[in-house]
């Protein structure tokens, strides 16, 4: 994933604005290929639980903002769709974001995990919306960081398959200036 | 790194309107009548070289401010520690832009808000919210000629004088583009250059000056009898006034800057989003370093006609002067493809005239009894304004009131009183300004004290 912008050049307005807030909203999944998006899934054989990995890929964002500005709070907004062809059952969506260093976003606890049931030849939508999260906050002072998404598969009829299409993931990033 | 080169921008960008303060008339008795000037009222500055050699009269000779607008400061200032979470540089630019010597009634409301951002690969909106008031339509002009301090003194109809001199102006102008997506939070687009430019100059100097002022021209009025002061006895007069001046030149910079971000065909598509520009071509001499002074020749010239009580000023200040520099030329200018600021010398001893920008003030007053009204148009570097106001007398009472258009084209209203006391008199006023950082309306109580 490419860089997302040198946001520290908009900064020097932010300080103006007293004990007051910069507001970023930075839509990841429009800098993500659209082919990791979606992803494929199964057929999935009869086995107690089976996991896929839809994308892990690195982020380069705020640059230089860590110079300049504190991280407040930070929020995420994450939704799927499934278009489940066959078999049924139950599962999570698992967000991950880790710093840059880390040789794998999957070693790191999940922020965000996103249940959902899957019925033969329905669609199923799910989202969230992750408030505050420390984690996310700690990872976006940095100037890079890794994401990760991954679905655990619980299934109660096989063979499952079908289409799973990130449809969104926008993270929220509050910031106060610290000139 | 990135903490020095915001504070730089922000200084850049606020700092420069500091020069406006001289838009503050500490004199209650001026500020009343809508900050008209006239040959005894107000013109303690020297607008008008020939009022030297005009009689005083019963309208005053001076004027001795009293900054009120200190304890209201000192009760309630806002905070220069810019660690400090109330932290505000807009309100540290309005106490620069406006000293804290009179009283404010009301200000504009503080700037303040989130600002927000939304980014996608191919999508960049920025809201400032508030902000976007200290951003202008037009471009941001600023600054003015400034005789700071320095003395005088007279020898009949000579005088001689000394006075330091500065002379500061910038004008930034945002590109098209950059002023819609700040002021007006429209979305950047690909292929499109955000720029700005930059046309800042400084310069100053020592001025020595020998004056000449007399009465030109006089036809007594019938029924002038004892009163000598031609403003009030109906006589014709023409007083003139012109004063060559030398001026040392202690130091002068300029700066031409264009700067710019060009987006690519996706705004977020590579790893350097945009391709940035900076070009800046800085011209400076100063004493005791690169070039040394600079020596020129300047003069202020005035005439002030007076007919059956009307009164007609022209004057100009700093008419011709010029200062000539030996100054050093450079570069400066950044390489998007290598991060990387390259200087280089264009030219070194290079010969270069400075000429310090007119001053040009016309006013018009009649006095009916006691009662005064007048106007002025005072047109200066960047900026022309124009005053009208009058002043009633009723014993030892006087009644003010006046209007303006300021540098911002912003029309302002003033009203106050005074009172007179043998040879000193108090007075108040209550004046409308726009001198702050978002040329919004705000409003002033000043206190003096006229001689008399």
């Amino acid at each position: 994933m490419r860089r997302l912008i040198p946001i520290a050049l908009l900064l020097p307005l932010l300080a103006g604005c007293g004990n007051r807030n910069l507001i970023l909203t930075i839509d990841i999944l429009s800098f993500m290929d659209p082919g990791s998006r979606t992803v494929n899934y199964g057929p999935i054989p009869p086995t107690p639980s089976d996991t896929v990995e839809v994308f892990s890929d690195s982020l380069n964002l705020l640059q230089g903002i860590s110079d300049v500005t504190r991280v407040m709070s930070a929020s995420l907004d994450v939704a799927a769709s499934f278009d489940n062809t066959s078999g049924a059952g139950t599962g999570e969506v698992l967000i991950y974001f880790a710093a840059a260093d880390s040789t794998n976003p999957f070693t790191t606890t999940p922020i965000a995990s996103i249940p959902f049931q899957l019925l033969a030849g329905q669609i199923t939508n799910v989202s969230t919306h992750i408030e505050a999260s420390p984690a996310l906050a700690e990872v976006l002072t940095h100037d890079r960081a890794k994401v990760g998404l991954r679905i655990i598969f619980n299934g109660t009829s096989f063979p499952i398959q079908g289409v799973e299409t990130l449809t969104k993931l926008t993270a929220t990033v509050i910031m106060k200036k610290d000139l | 790194m990135l903490r020095n080169g915001c504070l730089a921008i922000l200084m850049l960008v606020l700092g420069l309107p500091f020069g406006v303060a001289q838009g503050q008339m500490l004199d209650a008795r001026r500020l009343g009548m809508g900050g008209v000037v006239t040959s005894d009222v107000g013109d303690y500055t020297g607008s008008n070289i020939a009022f030297r050699a005009v009689p005083k009269g019963t309208g005053g000779s001076g004027s001795i401010p009293l900054p009120l607008g200190l304890i209201q400061y000192l009760a309630d200032h806002p905070t220069f520690d810019s660690k400090d979470s109330t932290f505000n540089i807009y309100e540290v630019a309005n106490v620069l832009l406006n000293p804290p010597l009179t009283i404010k009634l009301w200000q504009p409301s503080e700037v303040t808000g989130d600002i927000s951002i939304f980014v996608a690969q191919d999508s960049l909106k920025v809201d400032l919210a508030d902000v976007k008031r200290v951003i202008p339509k037009d471009s941001m002009k600023q600054g003015g000629v400034f005789h700071v301090g320095g003395f005088s003194k007279s020898f009949g109809k000579v005088f001689l004088a000394m006075s330091p001199l500065i002379h500061v102006k910038n004008e930034l102008t945002l590109s098209d583009n950059l002023r819609d997506a700040l002021r007006d939070a429209v979305p950047f687009t690909g292929n499109t250059r955000y720029g700005l430019t930059d046309e800042a100059r400084a310069q100053a100097a020592i001025s020595f000056q020998v004056g000449y002022a007399l009465r030109a021209l006089y036809r007594p009025s019938p029924d002038e009898g004892q009163n000598a002061d031609p403003r009030r006895n109906g006589s014709t007069s023409l007083y003139l006034g012109a004063a060559p001046k030398y001026l040392l030149g202690l130091a002068y910079g300029d700066a031409h800057s264009i700067a710019g971000a060009t987006t690519g065909d996706t705004l977020f598509a590579g790893s350097n989003p945009v391709t940035i520009d900076m070009d800046t071509q800085t011209r400076h001499a100063v004493v005791g370093g690169d070039g040394g002074m600079g020596s020129g020749l300047g003069s202020d010239v005035g005439a002030v006609l007076y007919w059956r009580n009307f009164e007609l000023g022209l004057g100009l200040n700093d008419f011709g002067s010029q200062i000539r520099w030996s100054t050093t030329v450079r570069r400066h200018a950044y390489d998007d493809s290598t991060n990387q600021f390259t200087t280089t010398e264009v030219a070194s001893g290079e010969r270069f005239v400075s000429r310090i920008p007119v001053t040009t003030t016309v006013n018009v007053a009649k006095r009916i009894g006691r009662t005064t009204i007048a106007a002025d148009v005072v047109n200066g570097d960047f900026r022309t304004s124009m005053h009208a106001g009058a002043e009633f007398w009723f014993g030892m009472l006087a009644l003010r009131s006046g209007l303006s258009r300021d540098q911002n084209k912003m029309a302002q209203f003033a009203g106050g009183a005074g009172y007179r006391l043998g040879k000193i008199g108090i007075d108040l006023a209550i004046a409308t300004n726009s001198r702050n950082i978002e040329r919004e309306r705000g409003a002033e109580l000043s206190a003096s004290l006229s001689l008399y």
